[in-house]
């Protein structure tokens, strides 16, 4: 993401405009291209000379800020290394300690028995069994600037393994794992800029209101993911509130965090941008976030950032359904060769359980009008699931079973006996488990 | 029922309408509270007063507090010197206004010995939060020297690239601002410098997201002109002591005598130099931008993010400046002044990292810069001081405010044109030598550059 002083926008009265690029415009791709290659030529060296190259950079007619920017983004994908055969603490450490006993150290010896540094350096380096050249240049190999750039996007040096693997990363797409298979392009470094300039405004937001058609189950576990809390409303298709679920076309969500009840905070800001991202995963969607100006004198003034689908925004985080559109394709296709009263049925709704939301995926339903609601989880962690356990056993809602996905490292063995109307599953889903659940869950439906 | 900490607030599960200090949180469906009123809420919850703050968690007569992680710990601070008068009244005040409250006490006078006993007085977790890196590392160092060997995970650094949290951390701000939601619930004392900082929106989080029943505020100046010095009072109680400055001695200047030493650019420097130096001025003269007005510099800078010629004057002078600073004949006045002084206790000053290091690697000196961590720079200056070290090249972390070993020469191979900062600097640093020779300060500067100029203005500053 981008440093708050990287920021771009315009304001205009009450509202803040991000500026974004235009990504098929000729010199912001030639910036682009430009900057790329400076990354991709300084594999192996010094992160202080792709700083200073990049600092050197004149190009006609983009704002500096901009390249300032998108070296920023391309940073981001990089990793550096400290390369040094001994700690380089250690060999200063001996170092100093060395010449302490030996000052004077000059460069330009008068008397006979002035020290050189090169007398040190060569002592020490013998002492630690490295070289000379290793021993001057490890004793500060761990500077940030002296750093070297071991990976950048896809590209790693030799005998360094690119691959990065966290939880976080994972779930965000915001390394490695996201462009395993392809390279940094211009394309995707503009687009990414877009997105970044959107996020930087959010940095100061206080509250977020999100309007969404599609896609509940990704955006709602992003908001958890974040750590932002909601409140949610039903809405029709035109965006205004309706009173039930049932009649619902979308959902309207305010986001903020656990000390707004409290006061208009910005400390939540940075999880919006975080959250960001999750949006453009919608095929519709809307966004207005409250931005807190406190540059504007004493007065706070108050903003509004405005984007939805039509801003040309595209994502880099992992849609949920990607994974789970797989899983639930697979368990209607079982369920129809398979041989059981109950219906398999979609299910498009938004349970509201307080802190939680339930999205469940589908209803199982029995001609004699027993009912059972299912969701599949295939995207959690520990604390997620047994929150959300917890609310489902608390909101009252006896009919809900939920089956969760082994596919996560996560052992199931944390969650065993906690609650038995979750089923776990590894590749796919057993019909013949659910319908037992459903036996055991279901609740005759009212109307 | 129950309370615990959450993101920062106090959820409080299963509570009456009356728990004070709480409101409804409609989003889950609980009483929340603002972490900073966790003293009031427990003593309501438990009917007791500050007795029990020290005894193991409640979990008694159905009220459950899950949001207390702080410790409690016996600290005697192992540098044995005696409080002075005003810190003994200044603890004492504190301690009976339920260890809550503001001292107030000019620079100079030991507020972080003050804070060193009253941590040991109230014997719990303690986050010390301070405005800046260096003062961070100022406090780490004394920290660790009082209770280093009594905590068994030592004194924890929270910020300037460093994440490590423990039962007596050291922060600052702008760390404390973000992270405080986090470790909120682990500290039962709030120690916050110079505190007349504290009244900013972000800022004010950070007591107000923490559980911390002790607080305790330091500043020399308390009163803000726009009033808001009024919020602390809720944030950490009131002022609990105040001594006014010119009952304390002033700040110590030591004597020394000023050397001004010249040097020239080689003649490949010199014609580069002219080179770039004549790129900006071109650009400066033909774009009728006024330098000596107020803000003509901030218009170049301006100018030079979306002009790519503005950019390009930008980078000639930075490169004009990098020439005149790091001049191979300051390193040969350098090389002959430490052959001069090799028995001194020296150091030296450059404006820029980048120098510092490059001196460190040509003399095999002990080098700190705001880049050094923190654990590195303690044992750096540690060993200045017992004399395992005798000398250090800086660039400009051992300014206001720091406590820095004394030596007996200085070297200033280039600097920023603040007066303030020259002075002190030169105050604190030097002192005669045992001899009672006198302390030495060189200042090296490249003859008809930009420096000339600055040079002057900072002596016009001192006298």
């Amino acid at each position: 993401m981008l440093t708050a002083d990287l920021a771009r926008s315009r304001t205009d009265g009450d509202t803040v405009t991000p500026l974004f690029v235009d990504p098929d415009d000729d010199r912001y791709q030639q910036t682009a291209t430009e900057l790329i290659e400076i990354f991709t030529e300084h594999l192996g060296e010094p992160k202080g000379e792709v700083e200073a190259t990049i600092d050197e950079l004149t190009i006609a007619d983009t704002d500096y800020k901009i390249v300032q920017g998108l070296a920023k983004l391309l940073q981001d994908e990089c990793e550096f290394e400290v390369v040094a055969p001994v700690d380089p603490q250690e060999i200063r450490r001996r170092l100093f300690e060395k010449a302490n006993d030996s000052y004077p150290v000059v460069r330009q010896p008068t008397l006979g028995d002035d020290t050189q540094p090169l007398d040190i350096y060569s002592n020490i380096a013998d002492r630690l069994g490295i070289s000379l050249e290793e021993c001057y240049k490890g004793m500060y190999a761990d500077l940030d600037e002296n750093k070297r750039l071991v990976r950048f996007g896809n590209q790693a040096i030799e005998g360094h393994d690119g691959e990065v693997t966290t939880s976080t990363t994972q779930l965000t797409g915001d390394s490695a794992e996201s462009y395993a298979d392809d390279t940094i392009t211009v394309e995707w470094l503009l687009t990414r800029y877009n997105l970044a300039l959107a996020q930087a405004v959010l940095y100061d937001a206080t509250e977020m209101r999100i309007r969404v058609w599609d896609s509940f189950s990704t955006v709602f576990s992003y908001v958890k993911l974040f750590g932002l809390m909601h409140r949610i409303y039903p809405i029709d298709n035109a965006g205004s509130r309706v009173e039930s679920t049932d009649v619902a076309d979308g959902y309207e969500a305010v986001l903020d965090g656990a000390a707004s009840l409290f006061s208009k905070s910005r400390k939540y800001g940075i999880r919006m941008a975080n959250f960001l991202p999750a949006l453009p995963l919608c095929t519709r969607w809307e966004m207005e976030a409250e931005i807190l100006d406190e540059t504007t004198g004493t007065t706070d003034h108050r903003r509004t950032l405005a984007l939805d689908h039509t801003d040309g925004l595209s994502s880099h985080y992992s849609a949920q359904s990607d994974f789970d559109s797989d899983v639930e394709r697979t368990l209607a296709d079982k369920w129809e060769r398979a041989n059981t009263e109950w219906e398999l049925v979609r299910e498009d709704d938004v349970l509201d359980l307080g802190a939680e939301v339930m999205l469940p995926d589908f209803a199982i339903e029995h001609p004699d009008g027993r009912r059972v609601i299912l969701e599949i989880v295939g995207f959690w962690t520990p604390e997620y699931l047994s929150e959300k356990l917890t609310k489902i056993r608390e909101a009252d809602a006896a009919n809900l079973v939920v089956a969760v996905s082994e596919r996560l490292d996560c052992s199931a063995d944390d969650f065993e006996g906690m609650d038995d109307r979750v089923l776990w599953f590894k590749s796919g889903i057993h019909v013949y488990d659910l319908v037992e659940l459903a036996d055991e869950y279901a609740l005759p439906t009212n109307t | 029922m129950r309370l615990s900490f959450d993101d920062g607030t106090l959820l409080i599960e299963d509570a009456p309408d009356t728990v004070p200090h709480a409101e409804w949180d409609d989003r889950v469906e609980e009483y929340r509270a603002q972490a900073q009123h966790y003293r009031e809420i427990y003593e309501w919850a438990t009917g007791d007063g500050q007795a029990t703050l020290r005894e193991s968690p409640a979990s008694s007569a159905g009220f459950e507090d899950a949001a207390r992680s702080f410790s409690e710990f016996d600290l005697t601070p192992s540098v044995a010197i005696e409080p002075r008068d005003y810190q003994q009244e200044a603890l004492t005040a504190w301690r009976e206004n339920s260890r809550r409250g503001s001292v107030v006490l000019p620079t100079g006078s030991g507020k972080t010995f003050l804070a060193v006993q009253a941590i040991a007085d109230a014997g719990v977790s303690t986050l010390v939060v301070v405005p800046t890196i260096d003062l961070m590392n100022q406090w780490h160092a004394t920290l660790t020297n009082a209770f280093g060997e009594q905590l068994p995970n030592g004194v924890g650094v929270l910020g300037g690239g460093s994440h490590n949290v423990t039962e007596v951390t050291v922060t600052t701000y702008d760390s404390a601002y973000r992270y405080i939601n986090e470790y909120g619930d682990r500290f039962g004392l709030l120690v916050v410098d110079e505190v007349h900082h504290l009244p900013a929106p972000t800022y004010q989080q950070i007591p107000e997201m923490t559980i911390a029943p002790y607080r305790l505020g330091l500043t020399a100046t308390y009163e803000r002109a726009d009033e808001k010095h009024e919020v602390l009072e809720d944030l950490l109680g009131s002022v609990v002591y105040q001594e006014a400055v010119d009952e304390l001695t002033g700040e110590y200047l030591s004597e020394y005598e000023t050397i001004h030493l010249q040097v020239e650019l080689t003649s490949d420097e010199r014609e580069t130099y002219d080179e770039e130096y004549q790129i900006y001025r071109d650009y400066i003269d033909t774009h009728d931008i006024e330098l000596w007005k107020e803000n003509g510099y901030q218009e170049f800078l301006k100018r030079t993010s979306y002009d790519s010629q503005g950019r390009r004057a930008l980078i000639a002078k930075q490169r004009a400046e990098r020439i005149a600073r790091t001049a191979e004949k300051k390193l040969d006045t350098l090389d002959n002044l430490l052959k001069r002084h090799y028995d001194d206790r020296t150091i030296i000053f450059t404006a820029n990292n980048e120098f510092a290091y490059e001196i460190s690697q040509e003399f095999i000196v002990p080098c700190i810069t705001h880049q050094t961590a923190t654990d590195e720079r303690t044992e750096i200056l540690e060993r200045f001081r017992t004399g395992e070290y005798s000398m250090l090249a800086t660039s400009q972390v051992l300014d206001e405010g720091i406590d820095v070993p004394a030596a007996n020469v200085g070297i200033i191979l280039s600097g920023s044109a603040s007066k303030r900062q020259y002075a002190q600097r030169l105050g604190r640093i030097l002192r005669p030598t045992e001899d009672n020779q006198p302390a030495r300060l060189y200042e090296i500067i490249t003859e008809d550059t930009m420096e000339t100029y600055v040079s002057d203005r900072r002596r016009q500053g001192v006298a």
